[in-house]
């Protein structure tokens, strides 16, 4: 029998022995890679899941054209969304905005796409439906008050189409709108509804974009397009991009300070038992010592049995630990986590680590002393 | 004798007991800063998210707010009906006084500037007002707009004759920093001086902003307030929320108690038109929707994160007591061969155990209280409140996990033959 064969039997049959004391120890090294494993994945998605969440206070970037009483052409808006990163888009939604009648009252009518303003404000709270045929609308709560229009009423509109001729259109209001803010007082209305009642002109006044991006890379991003796109210039919603930045920044601070703090105290727990554990072997210590083992060569020996439990734990903890980070993402934000492979060797190195360390220490201890005080009991 | 052996224990295997202790104490604080920081995130992260500014607007009841998202100038002016100044002290007096966070009114007028029609609004910059109640409260928008970027410095409401400008207007007239404007309204002509040029990213970029006193002498519209901008501490919307925001008055006696006593964003809102005459106060709904869902997230992350974290040091102590219990099988075994019962074995062993988490529990509760503030002030400046309710959950996770860890160890115990372990197998 060679001397490695020798070892690896020794570093075996030590683990496979003294089961339930092993079992103990791979349980603490395992727990400890758990946690580690699951907090730093939450960690490093958070930016991106809670930057998601954020998403709900709608845009944080509008584009307008540079010339006054221009507007932003079908092109145009093409040209745009191209240069946004597809992944980074969250909706683009187009308005266009005319000066209408209704009941002989001043109104403004809003022609815009539903489905990306249910993407790009999607704090608009729709009592009834949202508009999805021709002829229907979508009435701002302050305006329906007013005239006094309620779901389900037909409704006209009046539009000036110059030379002081107006013409008038009938629309079925399909739902309420109520936000708290200047929306109430609008009417909404699909972009083909719009185009029909004011002239088949093409293109908007306003495109808001709710762009997945901090506040630096829209000041960048706005920067090109301003010099690649000059019929618009980009305007950056500071109150929402600005905002994220600083709420965000401080939530994966959090998640950091709590991801070390539980770190640390687990690694000493880990570390506590894991030389508990030891301390109890200081009679095998002793017997090896009296039968001319080294020092070198009992280090050695706990050395392996520390790496193998520090390897398995580990193992077992990453498992264990995106399973974890899987359904706290899928709880929290209906999403699934993303595997982050880098994290492996970092777990078990220090997994391995700890657990060496820990056994290192008190075997140090026992190695120190004379193997006949240790084997008498003393 | 019982209490002997403990002693002799407690005192004599001093180091092994010392880690059991350190082990509870490491548990326990990690146990105690967690759930104190998960209990306290709600409220800190709700602070946070004012830099979104208010997400209550307070307007006279037949106004209609037509001054617009992208500067489109709608027919008149107000319709001249206006909030009263002298009553913006109220809103500090409705049940939820501690949840306003900072309010600013406001004053919107026409006025001519460089021969063109200009937007001017008067608000309060950083004012103090003395409430009814005897206290005084300092508010205004420089803690509400903490997204303005601001060339030069912020007003102060004592100085009448100052001005910020926005950036918008300050670049189409060419406005510096420094300069004297001159604006004039219904009541003459008035010279400003340029304290700070702003940009906003918004609409307010075209307007020009003055100390409120100032905006209502220009205009003659004295103790007048054409709108209030209120930022409170919410709780997130739920089903009786929803129902009160639709109606008030459609819910039972009890129901409409425990609407008006939660901080729901609606209620809060009913109460403030309570105390001031004739308003309208609205929910803005893109800032109160979204921090009840970021709320309601960071609460879930903080609450499972705490739950793993739990967890772990829970089975990191029991799994100690397991070790260093089985480490005393010849002790346990010599014990046993000099006529030791199973019971007393057993709770002597308990005793000793339960001792030493009491003491490491108490160390890990105050240190973990340590951990809570270096958290909080670290990441969110301010201290975390520390709740008294947090000491019996974590006494009494201390000591289930501590039993729980001895159980499969004692189990160990009583199948001891002291014969075999003496003997030394």
């Amino acid at each position: 029998m060679n001397k490695r064969k020798m070892y690896l039997r020794m570093v075996t049959s030590s683990i496979m022995r003294r089961r339930s004391r092993m079992i103990i120890a791979l349980l603490a090294v395992a727990i400890g890679a758990t946690i580690f494993f699951g907090l730093a994945t939450i960690y490093i998605d958070i930016p991106q899941q809670m930057g998601q969440e954020f998403r709900s206070y709608g845009a944080n970037m509008i584009f307008l054209p540079s010339e006054d009483g221009e507007s932003i052409s079908d092109d145009t808006v093409k040209k745009i969304k191209s240069s946004i990163p597809e992944n980074d888009l969250v909706g683009m939604a187009p308005y266009r905005y005319e000066n209408v009648r209704i009941n002989e009252l001043p109104f403004m009518a809003a022609g815009t796409d539903f489905e990306e303003v249910q993407k790009t404000a999607p704090y608009w709270y729709i009592t009834g439906s949202t508009p999805a045929n021709e002829g229907e609308v979508l009435a701002g709560k302050g305006l329906a008050e007013t005239i006094g229009a309620g779901e389900g009423d037909e409704i006209s509109i009046k539009i000036e189409t110059g030379d002081d001729k107006t013409e008038e259109f009938t629309f079925t209001v399909a739902g309420i709108l109520q936000t708290g803010g200047n929306e109430e007082e609008y009417v909404f209305m699909s972009v083909e509804d719009m185009e029909r009642i004011s002239g088949a002109k093409e293109g908007c006044d306003v495109l808001e974009c709710s762009i997945r991006q901090s506040a630096q890379e829209l000041k960048d991003f706005s920067e090109k397009i301003e010099s690649e796109i000059p019929e618009v210039t980009p305007r950056l919603v500071k109150r929402v991009a600005e905002s994220e930045g600083t709420v965000l920044t401080k939530l994966q601070a959090l998640v950091l300070l709590v991801t070390i703090v539980v770190l640390g105290l687990t690694m000493v727990t880990v570390a506590t038992t894991m030389m508990a554990v030891v301390v109890e072997r200081r009679k095998e210590i002793g017997l090896k010592k009296a039968l001319g083992a080294s020092n070198g060569s009992i280090t050695g020996d706990f050395l392996g049995e520390g790496f193998f439990l520090g390897l398995f734990g580990g193992g077992i903890g990453i498992g264990l630990g995106f399973l974890f980070a899987h359904a706290v993402s899928l709880n929290v934000f209906s999403r699934t986590v993303f595997f982050h492979p880098v994290l492996i060797p970092i777990t078990l190195g220090i997994s391995a680590g700890v657990t060496i360390l820990a056994c290192l220490i008190p075997v140090r201890r026992a190695t120190d002393v004379d193997p006949a005080l240790v084997l008498k009991g003393e | 004798m019982f209490w002997r052996m403990v002693r002799g224990t407690l005192f004599r295997q001093k180091t092994k007991m010392i880690m059991i202790a350190v082990t509870i104490a490491l548990g326990a604080s990690l146990a105690t800063a967690m759930i104190n920081v998960m209990f306290d995130v709600g409220d800190k992260v709700n602070r946070e998210l004012k830099t979104y500014g208010a997400n209550i607007t307070v307007l006279p009841k037949e106004a209609s707010l037509l001054g617009d998202l992208y500067d489109v100038e709608e027919g008149g002016e107000q319709t001249g009906q206006y909030l009263k100044e002298s009553e913006l002290g109220n809103i500090k007096t409705i049940f939820w006084a501690y949840n306003i966070v900072d309010y600013a009114p406001y004053l919107n007028a026409n006025v001519t500037f460089n021969g063109k029609e200009t937007r001017l609004t008067g608000t309060w910059f950083d004012y103090t007002l003395d409430l009814p109640t005897g206290e005084s409260v300092t508010t205004g928008i420089n803690r509400m707009k903490t997204w303005w970027d601001v060339d030069g410095e912020w007003l102060n409401d004592a100085e009448h004759d100052t001005a910020m400008v926005g950036s918008a207007v300050a670049k189409r007239e060419n406005v510096n920093t420094g300069d004297t404007i001159s604006v004039s309204a219904q009541n003459g002509e008035r010279e400003l001086k340029v304290k700070g040029v702003f940009n906003a990213g918004d609409d307010s970029d075209e307007c020009i902003y003055v100390p409120l006193d100032t905006a209502q002498e220009l205009t003659g519209k004295d103790g007048a307030v054409s709108s209030i901008d209120v930022s409170a501490l919410t709780t997130p919307d739920n089903e009786l929320s929803r129902k009160a925001a639709k109606n008030p008055d459609s819910l039972s006696v009890k129901e409409m108690e425990t609407w008006y006593c939660t901080a729901y964003v609606s209620s809060i809102a009913y109460q403030i038109e309570e105390v001031m005459t004739d308003s309208v106060a609205k929910a803005v709904r893109q800032v109160a929707e979204s921090e009840g869902a970021i709320l309601d997230k960071t609460r879930l992350l903080m609450l499972l994160i705490t739950i793993l974290s739990l967890i772990g040091s829970a089975l990191g102590i029991s799994n100690l007591v397991t070790a260093s219990v089985m480490e005393r099988s010849k002790e346990i075994g010599l014990i046993k061969a000099i006529g030791g019962k199973s019971g007393s074995v057993s709770w002597l062993v308990l005793t000793e155990i339960l001792l030493t988490a009491l003491a490491g529990g108490v160390v890990g509760y105050f240190a973990g209280l340590g951990f809570a503030q270096i958290i909080g002030h670290t990441v969110f400046g301010s201290a975390i409140s520390v709740k008294p309710m947090v000491i019996p959950i974590v006494a009494v996770i201390v000591f289930v996990v501590t039993i729980a860890g001895s159980l499969p160890a004692i189990r160990y115990l009583l199948r001891l033959r002291p014969a075999e372990v003496l003997h030394g197998r």
